[in-house]
């Protein structure tokens, strides 16, 4: 297997996701009532000139609004259950992955010298690396690539048994069935690592919120009421885009995926 | 009704009050900066890193050994961050793997340097070492390499932190032509088939020249090759009462299972191995080694307290039931000898680096004080033999006095080769052929 470049770059925006939780939300409000409030001062004038001669003015773009607010909400229910699911998914597959290395861990003990010695090895050192080393770079949005060389190495040492009695032969096939169920979780986890919602989502995400609020400002109403109402309509719009945000990528950030089945299993292979 | 507005007569906020506070506003963000100076997002301080590779086959013939570098110089960067770094800046090491093959060493040690590596720790072979040499050069970077080697070498854009034959080999036939090593007379060399075996064959034969101990032949396989049946007929119709073993690699377990299969009996006929440690030890069956001898700067089983504080940091870290051996002993000092380099330097480069050699530097290593010559840029080195236990470790049975200055170029091997860096680099002797009087 040829050796893959040494870390993939990193979104330009991953940088919002080192941002403290708490502190991200209140951005995401901040910047959407800031965005509305704006549209309030500079663009409501301008908008307002369309419907300010139509007599129940109010009526029509409250109409409008509720069945742009419907449609709208499906899409990001939709996209926010989808979101959610990604986060699970992943966790399941760390679950799974540190399930299996610890299936594979318990097979190969039970190898003759030297090989049940240098594979629990191997899987030791891959499960430090996971820990130490993969952990921080997934949680910038990188994908670890020097733990496939940890992996080769047990895929050799692994390889490189020949089994000598029947029982023997059960236990090996036992243990490369859990080795193959430990590459597939361990490769559907690093692909979750940069996976994400298409940026074509997100395009039309903030385009139904720009309109959801340029709607609001055609509204005929005294001007600290329109701030207030379209302000609430804002704040959670933006909380909204922060719930899918957040969720979008299931290792980046103060609230992800952690670490914590592999360190599990890491003490109980030192408690050995 | 005083105190009570109509709501008729409510204030308004009018459009030009409210372009008033968008302005007020606007102002305010203006003057935020100086205003909630310390506020910040939250962003964790992003730390000045430089960046260090380790180029370590991890997997084929030489990946065992290499796994340990790996280990043991993530270990001591590990440590050197977890103490604030050099100079002020995280070390953040990428190891990929050459995977014992040559063409994609080469290039990854251009991509290393491409990506920016400072300096390289790495290689197990000669030949690994002697392919990668050429690219640092150019690239006028430092490669640090731990393994024993066989001399004759001697490069700016290198430090040798392993024994030469010198430090190793002849201190190894001393001994056994000594009282104490049983007063041997018949060596058989017996050794893989590349540079650094052939080499120290040549000096083994140079220096065992016109004395008691004779060399009565030589054996090599290619490295990797476990057929090693043709060595024990060779001991016994060559009448060799030693074996002086370059074997590198897992080779060394045909060897040794040759060895055991033809009753070669250690006491009679002891195999001096010299690329034999603890962590190859483990792959061999006890049986077939105990009894042999090792020669190397360092045992897992030195009674002292450096090397227990040691052995225990690195257990703790890796395992408790991980080895400790003589390439990674050396490893580990080399990391902490650059780092002082670069202190004193006060910078990464490598002309400034190499000029903080020129000090003289020393480093308490595990296996004892550890000073870079800054003529050779070798390592001082204790020499000791071992006997091989049941349990995979040694028993000492003779070290050197005290340490041993490195000579790459020994005068009766090379004669009129020197080499000094901190007055005009090699001095050129006479060319030798290395298998010429063979």
């Amino acid at each position: 297997m040829d050796t893959p470049p040494l870390s993939a770059a990193p979104q330009d925006w991953y940088w919002l996701y080192d941002i403290p939780t708490a502190r991200l939300a209140i951005l995401f409000v901040a910047a959407f009532v800031g965005f509305y409030w704006a549209g309030c001062i500079f663009l409501r004038p301008l908008l307002r000139q369309f419907v300010k001669h139509t007599s129940g003015a109010n009526d029509i773009v409250g109409y409008v609004l509720s069945c742009f607010g419907v449609f709208y909400g499906l899409l990001l229910g939709l996209i926010a259950v989808t979101a959610y699911q990604n986060v699970a998914d992943a966790g399941a597959n760390v679950t799974r992955e540190a399930a299996a290395l610890s299936a594979l861990y318990e097979d190969v003990s039970n190898y003759p010298a030297p090989h049940g010695q240098n594979l629990r090895w191997l899987l030791r050192d891959y499960t430090r690396y996971v820990i130490r080393y993969a952990w921080p770079l997934q949680q910038r949005g990188i994908v670890p690539e020097e733990g496939t060389i940890r992996v080769e190495a047990v895929q050799e040492e692994l390889l490189s048994f020949q089994p000598a009695t029947p029982a023997q032969e059960i236990l090996h096939a036992e243990a490369l069935r859990q080795f193959n169920h430990f590459l597939e979780a361990r490769r559907m986890r690093l692909f979750s690592v940069t996976s994400g919602l298409p940026a074509v989502m997100w395009y039309v995400m903030i385009l139904g919120a720009v309109l959801n609020l340029a709607i609001c400002w055609l509204f005929d109403m005294r001007f600290i009421t329109q701030l207030v109402l379209g302000g609430i309509l804002a704040a959670y719009l933006g909380t909204m885009m922060f719930l899918i945000f957040d969720m979008n990528q299931p290792f980046r950030g103060q609230v992800s995926i952690s670490a914590a089945p592999f360190e599990a299993i890491y003490d109980r292979m030192n408690e050995d | 009704m005083p105190g009570i507005t109509p709501p008729d007569s409510a204030p308004r906020l009018s459009r030009r009050s409210a372009l008033a506070h968008a302005a007020t506003l606007a102002a305010a963000r203006v003057l935020a900066p100086a205003t909630f100076a310390g506020c910040s997002l939250g962003l964790p301080p992003r730390a000045e890193k430089v960046f260090v590779g380790l180029l370590h086959s991890q997997t084929g013939t030489t990946g065992v050994g290499g796994r340990s570098l790996r280990d043991i110089e993530l270990h001591a960067f590990e440590a050197i961050n977890l103490a604030g770094g050099i100079l002020g800046r995280q070390v953040e090491v990428r190891a990929p793997n050459p995977g014992s093959r040559f063409e994609r060493r080469l290039r990854l040690a251009r991509q290393l340097i491409d990506q920016g590596a400072v300096a390289i720790f790495g290689c197990w072979t000669s030949a690994s070492r002697k392919s990668v040499l050429p690219i640092m050069e150019e690239a006028k970077r430092l490669l640090l390499y731990a393994v024993q080697y066989e001399g004759n070498e001697s490069s700016p854009c290198c430090v040798y932190g392993g024994m030469v034959p010198n430090q190793q080999i002849l201190p190894a036939l001393d001994w056994l032509e000594s009282p104490a090593g049983g007063s041997r007379r018949r060596i058989l060399l017996v050794g893989s088939d590349y540079v650094y075996p052939r080499t120290a064959h040549y000096v083994a034969r140079k220096y065992l020249a016109g004395r008691d101990l004779q060399v009565v032949g030589e054996f090599y396989r290619p490295l990797g090759d476990r057929d090693f049946s043709l060595v024990a007929r060779m001991l016994k119709e060559l009448e060799a009462d030693c074996v002086l073993n370059t074997v590198n690699g897992d080779s060394n377990a045909g060897l040794f299972q040759a060895l055991a299969e033809a009753g070669i009996d250690p006491e009679k006929t002891p195999v001096m191995s010299t690329s034999v440690a603890e962590e190859e030890l483990r792959s061999l069956p006890p049986a077939q080694l105990q009894g042999h001898y090792g020669v190397s700067c360092y045992f897992q089983s030195l009674a002292t307290p450096a090397n227990r504080d040691w052995v225990a940091g690195f257990q703790r870290e890796f395992g408790h039931d991980r080895v400790t051996d003589d390439p990674m002993e050396p490893a580990w000092c080399l990391v902490h000898l650059w780092k002082q380099a670069v202190e004193k330097a006060g910078s990464f480069e490598t002309a400034a680096v190499r000029q903080a050699f020129r000090d003289g530097l020393e480093f308490a290593g595990p296996a004892g004080p550890v000073r870079l010559d800054p003529k050779t840029q070798h390592t001082t080195k204790f020499c000791r033999i071992g006997r091989i236990r049941p349990d995979r470790q040694f028993d000492m049975v003779w070290e050197s006095p005290e340490p041993i200055q490195p000579d790459p170029y020994p005068e009766f091997a090379f004669p009129g080769w020197k080499c000094d860096w901190t007055a005009g680099g090699i001095t050129r002797g006479a060319e030798v052929s290395i298998d010429g009087d063979l």
